[in-house]
């Protein structure tokens, strides 16, 4: 009956219809054709791969992670390592094995060993971590975070300490960025229908069915932590080679809330929440920079004082939790039911 | 020796109070098993010690002649022993066919197996019309049966049930009554039924043990335990109204 393939062809339109939306995106970039809106949009598809990755373990497993920048730390820095210049690395990290100083790699493969560098310490962190739940969790996953942060804003002759490490080389076009959100997407959907997606989301439903029904909830939750851990640290990459500069406060508290608000707007069950909300929040953070620079309108400019973005999106979260406490997408997905939108929005 | 599940002189003690004493229990295959008592009495707490949700203080439990040790709840499962809780506790979020799914990944198929053997497990207790609605809104009888299905996936060896009739009207826990009848003749496990409803147990049970206040203080034949005086003492009260109707 219900068949693996029938999964599949029920429920694959809706990473088909995220992937349009951010072609669309794409697309606009594309036409307009200046500088600036080309960096926010790649910023938009950066945003995207780190709240998807995210969604990966919140949205599957219930337990809220205030950690997971961590691992998109851990991806930068990694990239910067084996990416800039070797004789640029032995002045300013020449605590760096001779293996890594020496190091130059193109962007392709420095951005995937990166991202297994974040998921093999994401295993790590969560054969501990996945041992607690709930708020302990939570709390033990901030931990981790500030942990990682101390490590790298202190270890001088690796990381550089808190100032920045430069000369990573950067990548302006935007498709490699756009290729890697279509890529995680894909990655996110079919973790969400696989074996271990459905196990998680039985636990994160009632932990203690779960477990009588012959489910290993440390051993999925693991399993989603590093998948999300490689993804957090290919965003981390990614971000490393959008601005060329990596420093750890960049990938701090500011982020974590900027990331996790998305999530929380978008819907943190569903996928199509995690790229809504950093859809639409991105769309208010642009406009309200462009307010922060001042926009003529009739006789006056009009400018709102910098810092305005994160208090608005402090508010927009805030709204959205006291009368849409789950999401913009009720937690459901976007899927397709034939022409026209009849029932956008489907079962979860 | 014919294979059991077995509370071998369990006890259990929570901060000084002594939920079980010495508890001695069989579940044999292929028979129905009454488990009775008064409210508090320790009959959800055995129940969670003979499937890996209770580390027992003193005791073990034996499975097929095998000492369980502390074994996490997904290995007891893993090994054949599967159970009901007496609030349900379906996964609301998912649908009726994927909460029976879950069983069948948890004990190792891959999705698409685990789904067609979902789908003929809901046939098989009757409720194939439900499997594509979200298991959160089912009424209260839905619910139970759902339940059933979802501990029946893969011919468990022991089921236990942990009060299945709880708030059902004559006419659906006769249902129910048939359905365990079926269980028992058709897939040969060998079935706990905890229950409040005393017509229900005295009417299908092979055995009935009656525990009252963490001790077994009776067991045998359901004519037996009708006519046992201590089993009358033990359901004082409102309860007493109930068994003195049917005894
Ligand atoms: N986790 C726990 N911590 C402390 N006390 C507990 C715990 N679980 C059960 N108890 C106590 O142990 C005793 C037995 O409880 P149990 O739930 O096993 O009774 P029961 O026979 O299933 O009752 P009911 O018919 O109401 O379901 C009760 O006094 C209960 O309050
Ligand atoms: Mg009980």
């Amino acid at each position: 009956m219900a068949a693996r393939s029938s999964i599949l062809a029920k429920t694959v339109s809706t990473p088909v219809i995220l992937i349009g939306i951010l072609l669309i995106v794409a697309l606009v970039a594309l036409l307009v054709k200046s500088g600036p809106f080309n960096q926010t949009v790649i910023d938009i598809f950066i945003r995207v791969v780190l709240v998807v990755g995210l969604y990966v373990f919140i949205g599957n497993s219930g337990v809220i992670s205030f950690g997971h920048i961590g691992f998109t730390c851990l991806g930068a820095y990694a990239t910067a390592w084996l990416t800039i210049p070797p004789p640029m690395k032995k002045m300013a990290l020449p605590g760096l094995p001779d293996i890594i100083l020496n190091a130059k790699l193109p962007f392709a493969p420095a951005i995937v060993l990166a991202a297994i560098f974040a998921g093999v310490c994401a295993l790590v962190f969560g054969k501990i971590l996945m041992r607690l739940s709930g708020i302990a969790a939570s709390i033990a996953t901030f931990a981790m975070l500030a942990l990682i942060n101390q490590v790298y804003s202190n270890w001088e002759r690796v990381t550089g300490a808190t100032s920045s490490v430069v000369g990573i080389p950067i990548n302006r076009s935007i498709w490699p960025y756009a290729i890697c959100a279509f890529v995680v997407v894909i990655i996110a959907y079919l973790y969400a229908i696989s074996r271990s997606g459905l196990a998680l989301r039985s636990a994160r439903d009632e932990a203690t069915a779960a477990a009588a029904s012959g489910i290993d909830i440390p051993r999925e939750r693991l399993i989603a932590f590093t998948l999300s851990g490689v993804i957090m640290g290919l965003g981390g990459a990614l971000y490393a080679h959008s601005v060329g500069v990596v420093t750890p406060d960049t990938f701090y508290l500011g982020l974590t809330f900027i990331s996790l608000s998305m999530l929380v707007v978008g819907g943190m069950n569903s996928l199509s929440g995690a790229v809504l909300g950093v859809v639409i929040l991105s769309t208010i953070i642009q406009i309200l920079r462009w307010f922060e620079k001042g926009v003529p309108i009739g006789g006056t400019t009009l400018t709102i004082p910098n810092g305005l973005q994160e208090i608005a999106i402090g508010i927009v979260m805030i709204v959205i939790l006291m009368y849409r406490p789950s999401g913009l997408t009720k937690n459901r997905e976007l899927v397709w039911r034939g022409w026209p939108f009849r029932g956008l929005f489907g079962g979860a | 020796m014919s294979p059991t599940l077995t509370a071998d002189s369990v006890s259990v003690s929570f901060e000084g109070l002594r939920a079980l004493s010495k508890v001695n229990l069989d579940v044999p295959r292929s028979r129905i098993t009454g488990l009775i008592g008064p409210n508090g009495a320790g009959k959800t707490t055995l129940v969670n010690v003979l499937t890996g949700f209770q580390v027992p203080s003193e005791g073990h439990v034996i499975l097929d002649g095998e000492r369980l040790g502390c074994l996490p709840p997904h290995k007891i499962r893993r090994r054949g022993v599967a159970r009901t809780f007496q609030s349900g506790r379906l996964f609301s979020d998912l649908s009726v066919l994927d909460n029976l799914e879950v069983t069948g990944i948890g004990l190792g198929l891959q999705r698409k197996e685990a789904a067609s053997r979902a789908a003929e497990m809901l046939e098989w207790v009757g409720i194939a019309h439900l499997a594509e609605r979200t298991a959160g809104g089912l009424p209260y009888t839905d619910e139970r049966r759902v339940a059933i299905g979802r501990a029946l996936m893969m011919e468990p060896h022991y089921l236990l049930l942990d009060e299945p009739a709880a708030g059902m009207s004559a006419e659906e826990a006769a249902q129910l009554a048939s359905l365990i009848k079926r269980i028992i003749a058709e897939k040969k496990c060998g079935v706990l039924l905890i229950e409040h409803n005393i017509g229900l147990v005295l009417n299908i049970c092979d055995d009935i043990h009656v525990l009252d206040s963490g001790e077994i203080i009776d067991c045998g034949s359901p004519a037996a335990i009708k006519a046992s005086e201590k089993v009358r003492h033990a359901y004082m009260g409102t309860q007493a109204d109930a068994v003195g109707e049917i005894l």
